[in-house]
């Protein structure tokens, strides 16, 4: 990583451990929100950003993982044992969704994952007898570890930095391990990358799972952040909602998560003085956004970057000197 | 001892179309063999066979004696067996040492070792050999997808040997690539190939680069093998001049 990319990391950290201390509690409520969203939103970027595999699912595993940690703490699990579940059940049933993927591509396995979420959702909705059906799962928990309880708003938020702090980590660390590689070979030409003894059906499976398990981990935070969770919160938009992190973002960089789910958590916030008009402000932002910077907020930072840092006409792609042969 | 690869009775059919027609042939260690015909001939629908890309209908192929036959490419791979393939296939947003340690990370260790190693496998100074090797230094940061088509050629040609493959089949290595890089492909392939005592099974148009750099050639035409023998028999054989070398050739 450049010294540059390592010094916007850092200011982005401090800032993030600043922030609640400069704000209100619902503000505080936006920040650990932002840090539960960011976790599955880095988890969308993996399986689609750099392994190229389409999910609309990703809402879904929120989801499971919401009901799973707030089922098992009012059965009397620990906290612990229940958001380890939340993630490992999230694992299994990701690299179950990841066979499809084995077969289909692009819109067809969109629309693969797109069933997923719907049938999870109707599964939250109708399986009263284990959901609670439309009235939800209320008096979730937060957790006490060793006298430090994050019953409290700027507690809680600092346990969710925590999470994401490790997630990132460990994803960083997964990404810069040949399996980084191999994951962005699987996006770009998995033919080739077959050829080179690659197990693409192994790699694609562990793509989903990871990926989804990372929802799992977000929705075991998102329960315990709003201690009230019912099926609307998880049916598509949340799909939609994360995919737009990520494409906003960056995808395929490993900041574009933390960027996308600030923009997407933060700006319809800032943008209620327009009442009415926030969401279709919003939406046209994007549509501007996406054919002037289709990498993302985090692509056009870098590579406006590069091009500052870059001497003029060493960006220039090495083929400009044409050496193919004349057909 | 055992040829490296045995194709026996191989064929593969498209509904009525017969691409690949009872072919066999063996390529020996250490052989540079080359493959040629006109197109539509079969020659690349061979290859998928041999590498797993494709199922034959029927036959079977042997890699040093094992029969590969059914197996994934991936698995194949990890026989010692490598490739190039007609179209550039390099991975273009990675830079030329990261393509080459992609070449070559999956047989070092386990998936989980891989996960908790090195971020380079360990492969960083035989990525940076093959890059001096195939004289790419000046590119090697460079993403893949920024150099020319015939510098991409190269990269695509030395990742077939990254991982020190036992046997490397090469389809059409100097399709679209101009005189000079051309002349240095085969120079390189020529060195490696003395270097490392390497067996090559070369599909290829351009003459010229088959006759100087094969032992052996095989002629296919419509699916089937018409012709086997050395490069100066195979262009004076009248049943190859007619099927696809024409008079031009053989004058010449």
């Amino acid at each position: 990583m450049s010294r540059a990319g390592v010094l916007a990391i850092a200011l982005f950290a401090l800032g993030a451990i600043i922030a609640p201390f400069m704000l209100k509690p619902f503000g505080i409520f936006l920040i650990s929100m932002w840090a539960v969203l960011t976790i599955a939103a880095i988890g969308l970027n993996l399986t689609l950003g750099y392994a190229g595999q389409v999910s609309m699912a990703q809402g879904a595993f929120v989801g499971i993982g919401a009901y799973t940690l707030a089922l098992l703490t009012q059965a009397g699990v620990p906290y612990p044992i229940a958001f380890v579940a939340s993630g490992v059940l999230c694992f299994a049933i990701g690299w179950l969704l990841g066979y499809p993927a084995l077969r289909v591509q692009h819109h067809y396995l969109a629309f693969v994952t797109l069933a997923f979420t719907t049938i999870v959702f109707l599964l939250l909705r109708n399986e009263e007898w284990l959901t609670g059906g439309i009235y939800g799962v209320n008096a979730i928990k937060r957790p006490v570890f060793f006298g430090w309880n994050t019953g409290k708003a700027m507690d809680y938020y600092f346990f969710c930095l925590g999470v994401l702090s490790v997630i990132s980590f460990a994803v960083w660390w997964m990404l810069r391990s040949p399996w980084g590689r191999a994951f962005v070979a699987l996006r770009e030409n998995p033919v080739r990358a077959l050829s080179l003894g690659l197990d693409t059906r192994r790699y694609t499976l562990m793509a989903f799972a990871i990926g989804s398990m990372l929802g799992g981990f977000s929705g075991a935070l998102f329960a315990s952040l709003v201690q009230f969770i019912e099926p609307a919160s998880f049916a598509l938009n949340r799909s939609f909602d994360l995919l737009l992190m990520v494409i906003v973002g960056g995808s395929g960089y490993f900041m574009g998560p933390f960027v996308g789910a600030l923009i997407s958590v933060l700006l319809p916030e800032w943008m209620r003085i327009t009442e009415g008009y926030y969401l279709i402000i919003y939406a046209a932002l994007v549509m501007v956004m996406m054919p002037l910077a289709p990498y993302g907020i985090v692509g056009l930072i870098e590579r406006g970057y590069k091009s500052l840092t870059t001497k003029r006409g060493q960006q220039k792609p090495a083929s400009v000197v044409a050496e193919r042969a004349a057909p | 001892m055992s040829p490296v690869l045995q194709v026996n009775n191989l064929r593969k059919s498209f509904g009525g179309i017969h691409a690949v027609n009872g072919v066999s042939f063996e390529v020996n260690d250490g052989e540079i063999l080359g493959i040629i015909g006109p197109n539509g001939s079969g020659k690349s629908t061979l290859f998928n066979c041999v590498l797993g890309q494709l199922h034959p209908s029927e036959g079977e192929v042997r890699v040093d004696g094992q029969v590969t036959t059914g197996m994934r490419p991936c698995d194949i791979n990890r026989l010692g067996v490598s490739r190039t393939f007609q179209l550039l296939q390099v991975f273009p947003q990675l830079s030329v040492r990261d393509n080459l340690i992609l070449a070559g990370q999956e047989h070092q260790g386990t998936m989980f070792t891989r996960l908790i190693g090195r971020s380079d496998a360990g492969l960083g100074p035989a990525a940076d050999q093959m890059i001096e090797f195939f004289r790419l230094s000046h590119l090697k940061d460079q993403m893949a997808g920024m150099l020319s088509y015939g510098q991409q050629k190269l990269l695509d040609a030395a990742m077939a040997f990254m991982a020190g493959p036992r046997l490397v089949l090469l389809d059409e290595p100097a399709g679209g690539v101009n005189l000079t890089m051309l002349g240095h492909l085969r120079e390189r392939l020529q060195a490696y190939h003395a270097e490392r005592k390497a067996t090559f099974v070369v599909i290829e148009h351009q003459m010229e680069f088959v006759m100087a750099l094969c032992t052996r050639v095989l002629v296919l035409a419509e699916g089937k093998l018409i012709a086997n023998g050395a490069p100066e028999e195979i262009r004076r054989d009248p049943v190859v001049i007619e099927a696809y070398l024409g008079h031009g050739m053989n004058a010449a």
